[in-house]
């Protein structure tokens, strides 16, 4: 949790539509956050900082991965981790968009039924 | 909190760009037409490590060119596409792009994109004119200027398991390199266990880079242990808490997945075992099992599974399931791990403090002379054993800075294949002694006069083919590269099989430039000499290769900066031959101490000829040259020691002192008139540059055992000094 501006500020250059992207508000409406196009260990703690204020979130929450570019293993691990502390509070994830890299990465790596991703 | 990941880089680039020479190596043993399997292995291995890894740092450029060169590797590996000598052009001109790419990356220097972009499209055009079968990865769809960093399996077409309740997948390699694979062994393979430590983020190493290799090498099943993850609050995102069982099918050799682990070695836990084709070894042994506790207390794991350590399961001969591995030679892909990389400094620093320690124990041993009384004897013989054990480890710190000097040799196959093409010329290049050791410092020096000589060789040395039939001699010519030790030095010696030197054109090239004067005579070794004047060429006309006459002279500087001697031997019609001697390091000289009034100095043993004394009467003196004596036939001019440094000599007399015969360079001799010759030690040099400033006439200076300083002289500087005292 050290340096939470520096960590949204790198979020936020790594891809513009990610700036605002998480919504979460206390509107009713679904909660979205974009992943940037690079989810690699060095932005996982950023992607974290993101992330939790959506992990308690009682709206579905969707998670837009149209501009995600590449992803490693640290940040599919950061992922899978989100999904299944949502999922053990009863909480949806939806998935938007679509990325080779994130199918791929979750067929390699064997966490694909785990994320709830489309098969 | 974020890793910097460009501690890492170095690294990288530093293996990146030693695969690239063993990538280039297998390149040129490659036999265009019938090429050997296991080279195309290594060869595609080098690329695709570079590829995962410039991917992980994010290198996207050099992920991008090596992904199309990867492309065409992989048909050639899986037989669709033959070697052909343009294939194999373009295969080493993208090992110097991969090469400049990561040296430009390595020092933020702009890339030359244009060169990238050019050989990148003839990769792709490549492959696209092969194109027959519809299986591989679509070449057109990545050919039209699209650089963008997306690695193979991901553009793949993606076959993702439906399996909605077990977390296990089957991943399916994304060209038809598995489909090759399976029928030597229809239900074969290697069940893995890989469990990475949490530190493995943190060194840059990516699991997802390793099970796509994986994938690429079989049919890759996946399960994945989530029993260490933590919950999201507790998550540190930069430490791996996953593991993983897999289960590979296909013929592979254990080389070739070790290879895939290969960054890992100390950041997690690998148990392979071989199902299928040898039932007798897939399970590890048991022997394996006693060493888990040691693992898992390194690992400091969360979670408790006992895993072997990643020390490879000797119950799978790798040989014993693989007939085909009998041909290849034997590399163990991942041995290497009784060595360690240690940076140059380091090393230096020891030397430095060895070297102080050489001076102190020196001094020591001499104060211990003088010692009188009942435990003199004791302190003498502890001295003794101090100095034994001192020169001992001298010369361990020395065996350290030591490489074989094929660090410098191995780039020469490259090189001669390329000029000999462009030339038209056939030349086989034979190399000997390659494992011959010298100092790192040496080694990095001595390259560049090396490719000068090979150069010269190459082009001005070897005839052309139809020249050489006509002289009775076979077409194809040979330059050859040999290094052995002679005496306490190194001897590198370049020669050929070719035209040899022609005396009369460089005499007549000499008397033309005026460097020798139309009556001269002179020996073979002056007008060999004359090569080494700058400026001087006899090439007919200027090449690109060699005949700007920058080259001799500045081989001669760079081998005389070395303290070493470079000689010219050569048979009109036979060939030619350059004998490079060296020193075997640069921070220690054998020296000859000598003394002059109170002053002591180091004459390097290398450069005395003899010593001896002189009758009055053999000296006399020429107008211009100062006094000169004879020796064998030749005047020697007098150099006397104490006018050169200003010091007041015991005797100013001849007779009543020493002469020391020296010879610097091109065979210059001169007498250094002494006091006396005091003995023969090794001395550790102290730059006089780095801690004082240039002083002519003397290479450094050392602290001999009574504390006291002693210069040490640069003979051919002496000469230099004379020349121009005469001259004035």
């Amino acid at each position: 949790m050290k340096k939470p501006k520096k960590a949204a500020s790198r979020t936020a250059r790594k891809s513009p539509r990610s700036a605002g992207g998480a919504a979460a508000g206390s509107d009713p409406g679904p909660a979205s956050f974009a992943l940037p196009i690079d989810c690699m260990v060095a932005d996982a703690a950023a992607l974290k900082e993101s992330l939790a204020g959506l992990v308690g979130d009682s709206r579905p929450v969707t998670l837009d991965v149209a501009a995600l570019q590449r992803i490693d293993t640290a940040a599919m691990q950061l992922l899978t981790a989100f999904v299944r502390e949502r999922d053990r509070k009863g909480l949806r994830v939806e998935w938007q968009g679509s990325a080779p890299a994130l199918s791929n990465a979750a067929r390699l790596l064997g966490l694909t039924s785990e994320l709830k991703l489309p098969a | 909190m974020t890793i910097d990941l460009t501690q890492f880089h170095d690294a990288f680039f530093e293996e990146s760009l030693e695969a690239l020479d063993s990538m280039e190596a297998a390149l040129l043993k490659l036999d265009v037409g019938a090429p050997d399997k296991e080279l195309i292995n290594t060869i595609f291995r080098v690329a695709h490590s570079i590829k995962g890894g410039s991917a992980t740092f994010g290198f996207s450029e050099i992920a991008s060119f090596t992904h199309s060169l990867e492309t065409l590797l992989d048909e050639l590996r899986a037989g669709a596409m033959q070697v052909t000598m343009p294939m194999s052009d373009l295969l080493l001109k993208s090992v110097d792009v991969m090469r400049e790419m990561l040296r430009s990356v390595q020092s933020k220097q702009p890339l030359n994109s244009q060169r990238v972009s050019d050989l990148q499209f003839d990769l792709e055009m490549m492959i696209a004119q092969k194109n027959a079968a519809p299986a591989a990865v679509p070449a057109a769809s990545a050919a039209p200027a699209a650089p963008a960093a997306v690695p193979a399996a991901e553009v793949a077409p993606a076959s993702p398991a439906p399996a909605a309740t077990a977390p296990a997948a089957s991943v399916a390699g994304p060209t038809a390199s598995a489909a090759v694979a399976a029928p030597s062994a229809q239900a074969s393979g290697w069940t893995m266990s890989f469990r990475p430590y949490p530190q493995l983020f943190a060194r840059g190493n990516d699991p997802l880079r390793m099970l796509r290799e994986l994938a690429e090498l079989g049919t890759l099943e996946v399960t994945t242990s989530l029993a260490g993850l933590p919950s999201f609050a507790e998550l540190d995102p930069q430490t791996c808490h996953l593991a993983w069982d897999l289960r590979l099918t296909g013929a592979i050799e254990e080389p070739a997945i070790r290879q895939v682990f290969d960054w890992t070695e100390g950041d997690c836990d690998l148990t392979l075992a071989r199902f299928g084709a040898d039932p007798a070894a897939s399970a590890p042994a048991p022997a394996q099992a006693s060493a888990a506790p040691a693992a898992s207390v390194a690992a400091a794991a969360p979670r408790a599974a006992p895993a072997p350590t990643a020390a490879a399961p000797t119950a799978v001969p790798a040989a014993a399931a693989a007939p085909a591995a009998s041909a290849a030679p034997a590399t163990p892909a991942s041995g290497d791990s009784g060595s360690i990389r240690v940076s140059v400094e380091k090393i230096d620093e020891l030397m430095n403090t060895v070297g102080e320690l050489v001076i102190t124990q020196a001094m020591l041993s001499q104060l211990g002379s003088q010692v009188e009384g009942p435990t003199a004897e004791k302190l003498r013989s502890g001295l003794a054993q101090l100095e034994r054990n001192m020169r001992e480890l001298q010369e361990s710190v020395m065996r350290v800075r030591m490489l074989p000097i094929n660090v410098v040799f191995s780039r020469f196959p490259r090189m001669v294949r390329d000029l000999a093409q462009r030339l038209g010329k056939q030349i086989e290049l034979k190399l000997t002694g390659e494992q011959t050791e010298l100092d790192k410092t040496v080694l990095e020096k001595i390259g560049d006069p090396l490719v000068h000589l090979v150069r010269n060789s190459v082009d001005h040395g070897i005839e052309m083919p139809a020249v050489r039939t006509a002289a009775g001699k076979p077409a194809s010519g040979t330059v050859h590269l040999d290094a052995c030790h002679r005496g306490g030095n190194i001897a590198v010696e370049v020669s050929d099989d070719g035209g040899g030197l022609d005396k009369d054109r460089i005499l007549a090239k000499a008397r033309d430039r005026g460097l020798v004067g139309p009556n001269d005579v002179l020996s073979d070794e002056q007008v060999y000499d004359l090569i080494f004047m700058p400026g001087f060429s006899t090439a007919e006309k200027t090449t690109d290769v060699s005949g700007r006459g920058v080259g001799m002279d500045v081989v001669r500087r760079n081998v005389k900066e070395l303290g070493g001697k470079i000689e010219l031997r050569s048979e009109r019609g036979r060939g030619s031959r350059c004998i490079i001697t060296l020193p075997l390091t640069l921070a220690i000289v054998d020296g000859q101490s000598v003394s002059v009034g109170s002053e002591t100095y180091i004459v390097p043993l290398i450069s005395i000829v003899e010593s001896m004394q002189l009758k009055a009467s053999a000296v006399s003196r020429l107008s211009g040259h100062g006094e000169v004596f004879s020796f064998r036939g030749y005047y020697l001019p007098i150099v006397r020691l104490y006018e050169v440094f200003g010091v007041e000599p015991r005797t100013k007399k001849l007779d009543e002192g020493l002469i020391v015969v020296a010879e610097g360079e091109g065979h210059q001799r001169i007498g250094l008139f002494v006091d006396e010759l005091l003995g023969q030690q090794q001395v550790v040099i102290k730059s006089l540059e780095t801690n004082y400033g240039n002083v002519q006439g003397v290479s450094g200076a050392t602290i001999l055992g009574d504390g006291s300083v002693a210069l040490i002289l640069d003979i051919p500087g002496l000469i230099r000094a004379l020349n121009m005292r005469s001259a004035a």
